[in-house]
């Protein structure tokens, strides 16, 4: 062993300035890029005035800590400001009045590039009367490129994660081998509250929050699937499609939200009698049927069983191929979260292999 | 073509018929609005619809209907000839970067983050990335079939380059996506998304990354050239307007970087072909292809033996829709050369096709004769429908038409691939640009 | 990409940049900027075709062209109930939305003389 391989103690690193060396915005803009402070879009550089702009967003003092992040848990976790928040918001292009929804966001402390070699993706959804103040879109393409709440927020997550939360350069702290097309804006837009069927509560009043609460909530997963059809009754066509979705896939195979256009909720609620979200989510999670390889693969056990001949084991492994039994992948501990959002123009939904993570006060960052 | 008609309009969409027939040249068409969802609606539902007032103007939808067939034709209704649009200057009238920058957010031609404004000096330099002429045409874009398409310029494209933050050196590629004239912002109501991927020197040329984490936000010219085509949608292919011109239920999160990346193509196990040369092109060319689908699937598992995991992976995309794109970590389609032996794309796309099953609820819904057969006791037939709920019956529901398209992409820290119901609508040359 | 010396500075920071007094609006410069909107085609007016003066003994299509299954077989059998001296004749349009029928158009100009046509779902 060397000296320096024996050391203990602290390692100091190099003291963080509050501002930069004053440059041309041109250089400045440069030093950002390629420095990787970005996510590949050029940023508003945060200024001191234009910081203290977005400052009045919030009655916060500059220095309170908001929170901590680290990329993944074998890393370090980093703490930061709301002045250092502040930045990041600005450079999103974020407007001071989204400032109090971003501060909630940064103090879930939940990183949006999570490190992991599979390409997590992270979901955002925004609840109470902040959807309305600040005009989230909840309705048409609320998922789209359209809508300068929902883009700014979703990408000053993204924004954050790297500069306050110490991730995002591949290779060591972030790790995706392929990356998540999802992480530019990080599926962030609003419940489409004031259409939610009868009985139906808003996502963040499930979570214990009062109505008049604003509330935006984390999700983690990889992937979203786009479905719609008439075929079936929505709730039969989504048990097929849950299942179908993990046949094979990334996680644990038992973790799904739903993301309703207004009109698949409403039919789900009049014509097939879901009567609340939570009806419909236990229906499912009860029916979900599980695609036999991955179930022979996970259940030892049972494979020995049904080698022996023990019914119901045995029938099973003569399924054919692609077959799925009649055990419900989902764990109570993990329910399907569903969340209605779109524009009425088709009964579609999204699907996808995400769940809860947190939930965070806007107003107390107001 | 001659034939008086009246069209009935379920409520939704207003703004969307209206537009449509004003661009059509029958800017008074006589509409009837009826309560919108009807699909999926039972009979006795639909008849009292028929029977009620229409939720626009008031007025029964009967005599409504009768009354768009039968009244007589005002001489606005008669007109002829052609109804000029306003004219589009080449420059805004100057105002401070501050007020610019609301007017292009109010007016939605950003995609909701700030752009850089496109001032003269800024796309001057711009279009030193092309050797064209800015006021050569580069082609036509519309929204989807009912709309108009909308042509434009090199300069033109050159300003919404400068908008996404693009360095002249990307503006070949993104001139060579403007002229496929596909839109990235389709309209439909099921939200589309769509794909864009480099092939050729290009790649190495500008420093588009086809490695680690390839696909999310983290390079400077996949990240601007994603969002230059979204840009060029709507400012350019006349879309994006929320209820008129684009329709998506609830928007595709895709749309904002349209998955583009380069292909690894130097990782590609030997003898597997970059995907441009797959379509005819040469290696030493540079190429971008454009895709479209609906959604894509993180999939994978430690394993050698893959191509029973992409099987299966392709499920949810199986039924009715049937086109798939795989994007295949090197790890993967270097596995899949080394221990299954695929010795091209091809031959994996063809096992794939052949071998992936179609969902038995689908299988009967559209084969009504091997249905009768079925029930006649006919095999194999007979067998597949005694299959439990939720099979596949073993029949492909991939169409030559159609093939499975295989891209490698990623950076090689885990063996995973990407699935979504995607397929090839057309490449451009990217030198034709330069 | 990250150079280790940008990296070491942790976070970022306010850039004081040479823009003075850019948050101010009053002091900004004005600039000239492109127009990033492209060409719409000129509108070719069509005329639209002349009305019946009646609908007793006419032939009249109410055609599907994909708005569900349910709606427009009973807009024609309540128009039929109503209008009984007219002929109702319910079609499908082949193919999607976004797929023409010349053999259905075809049919319709020839033995039709007017025509119902949904569009949504």
């Amino acid at each position: 062993m060397t000296a320096e391989e024996k050391k203990t103690g602290f390692l100091a690193r190099a003291p963080r300035s509050r501002l930069l060396e004053p440059g041309t915005p041109t250089n400045v803009a440069r030093l950002f890029n390629d420095s990787g402070w970005t996510d590949g879009i050029p940023v508003i550089l945060p200024t001191e005035a234009r910081v203290a702009e977005m400052m009045k967003g919030t009655s916060h003092a500059p220095e309170e800590t908001v929170g901590t992040m680290r990329p993944s848990p074998p890393h370090e976790a980093w703490e930061y400001t709301v002045e250092m928040v502040a930045a990041n918001a600005v450079m999103a292009g974020a407007k001071p009045e989204h400032f109090p929804v971003i501060l909630a966001l940064a103090s879930t402390g939940v990183t949006s590039l999570f490190s992991s070699t599979t390409s997590f993706a992270r979901m955002v959804v925004v609840n109470g009367p902040i959807r309305e103040q600040i005009k989230m879109n909840s309705g048409i393409g609320a998922m789209g490129p359209f809508n300068e709440a929902n883009a700014a927020i979703g990408r000053a997550w993204t924004l954050i994660s790297k500069n306050l939360g110490g991730g995002g350069t591949p290779g060591e702290t972030y790790l995706g081998s392929q990356g998540n097309n999802l992480n530019y804006n990080n599926i962030c837009f609003a419940e489409r509250e004031e259409l939610l069927p009868v009985g139906w509560k808003p996502f963040h009043v499930q979570k214990g929050y009062k109505a008049g609460e604003s509330v935006v909530s984390t999700f983690t997963g990889w992937s979203m699937v786009n479905y719609g059809g008439f075929a079936l009754p929505h709730h039969q066509f989504i048990n097929r499609m849950l299942s179908a979705f993990f046949y094979s896939g990334t996680g644990s195979g038992s973790q799904a939200t739903l993301l309703l256009d207004p009109i698949t909720a409403q039919d789900i609620r009049n014509d097939e009698g879901f009567d609340t979200k939570e009806r419909l989510s236990e229906w499912l999670m009860k029916n979900a049927m599980t695609p036999a390889s991955l179930y022979w693969a996970r259940r030892g056990g049972a494979l020995k069983k049904a080698q022996e001949g023990v019914a119901p084991f045995a029938s099973w492994l003569k399924y054919p191929e692609g077959s799925f039994l009649p055990v419900s992948n989902f764990r109570s501990e993990v329910p399907i979260e569903i969340i209605v959002v779109g524009g009425e123009t088709n009964a579609f939904l999204m699907a996808g292999d995400f769940r809860y993570v947190s939930g965070a006060s806007v107003d107390k960052w107001r | 073509m001659g034939v008086p008609t009246a069209p009935v309009v379920t409520q939704r969409f207003l703004e969307l018929v209206k537009t449509i027939s004003y661009k059509k040249g029958m800017p008074k068409q006589r509409f009837t609005f009826v309560p919108h969802p009807v699909a999926g609606r039972p009979p006795e539902v639909c008849n009292q619809f028929v029977r009620s007032k229409d939720p626009v103007t008031g007025k029964a939808i009967v005599e409504e209907l009768v009354a768009a067939l039968t009244a007589p034709l005002t001489a606005e209704e008669k007109k002829t000839g052609f109804m000029l649009r306003p004219p589009q200057p080449r420059l805004l009238e100057p105002d401070t970067p501050t007020n610019r920058a609301r007017l292009f957010e109010k007016n939605g031609w950003t995609d909701g983050i700030p752009v850089i404004l496109p001032t003269e000096a800024r796309v001057a330099e711009m279009l030193k990335g092309t050797s064209h002429e800015p006021n050569e045409i580069v082609g036509t874009m519309r929204p989807s079939p009912p709309h108009e398409a909308w042509e434009f310029t090199v300069e033109m494209v050159a300003a919404n380059a400068v908008m996404a933050g693009a360095k002249p050196e990307y503006l070949p590629v993104i001139l060579a996506l403007a002229s496929t004239g596909v839109t990235s912002l389709f309209s439909s109501t099921t939200s589309f998304a769509r794909m864009a991927v480099a092939n050729g020197p290009i790649i190495e040329q500008i420093n588009m990354s086809g490695g680690l984490g390839a696909l999310g936000p983290f390079s400077p010219a996949n990240a601007t050239i994603g969002r230059a085509w979204t840009l060029v949608s709507k400012n350019l292919g006349g879309g994006g307007t929320l209820g008129e011109t684009y329709l998506g239920s609830q928007g595709s999160n895709l749309n904002y970087n349209n998955l583009c990346f380069a292909e690894k193509e130097d990782r590609l196990p030997s003898g597997w072909k970059p995907f441009h040369v797959q379509k005819g092109y040469k290696p030493g060319e540079s190429v971008i292809s454009t895709f479209t689908g609906w959604s894509i699937i993180h999939s994978g598992g430690f394993t050698t033996q893959h191509k029973e995991i992409i099987k299966r992976s392709m499920m949810p995309f199986a039924s009715g829709r049937a086109q798939v794109t795989l994007l295949l970590d090197p790890i993967v389609a270097h596995d899949l050369k080394d221990y299954q032996e695929f010795g091209t794309k091809e031959q994996l796309s063809e096992w794939l096709m052949k071998n992936a099953g179609t969902p038995a609820l689908q299988y009967w819904g559209s084969h009504r004769e091997e249905l009768q057969k079925a029930k006649a006791g006919v095999e194999p037939y007979a067998s597949w429908l005694k299959y439990p709920e939720g099979s596949y019956v073993p029949v492909s529901s991939f169409k030559p038409e159609t093939p499975i398209e295989i891209i490698v992409v990623g950076g090689e820290t885990n063996p995973f691939f990407l699935v979504g119901d995607f397929r090839h609508v057309s490449s451009a040359s990217v030198d034709k640009w330069r | 990409m990250k150079t280790p010396a940008c990296r070491a500075w942790a976070g970022v920071f306010l850039a004081f940049t040479l823009l003075a007094g850019f948050g101010a609006a009053a002091e900004e410069d004005m600039i000239s900027i492109l127009n990033p909107r492209g060409t719409p085609p000129p509108i070719r007016l069509v005329p639209m075709a002349p009305r019946l003066d009646t609908l007793d003994g006419k032939t009249i299509y109410v055609v599907n062209i994909g708005f569900g299954d349910t709606f427009l077989p009973e807009v024609r059998n309540v128009l039929a109930e109503k209008y009984p001296k007219a002929d109702w004749v319910f079609k499908r349009k082949a193919g999607s939305y976004f797929d023409d029928d010349p053999k259905l158009w075809a049919e319709i100009k020839e033995k039709g003389n007017a025509m119902i046509m949904g569009v949504g779902h």
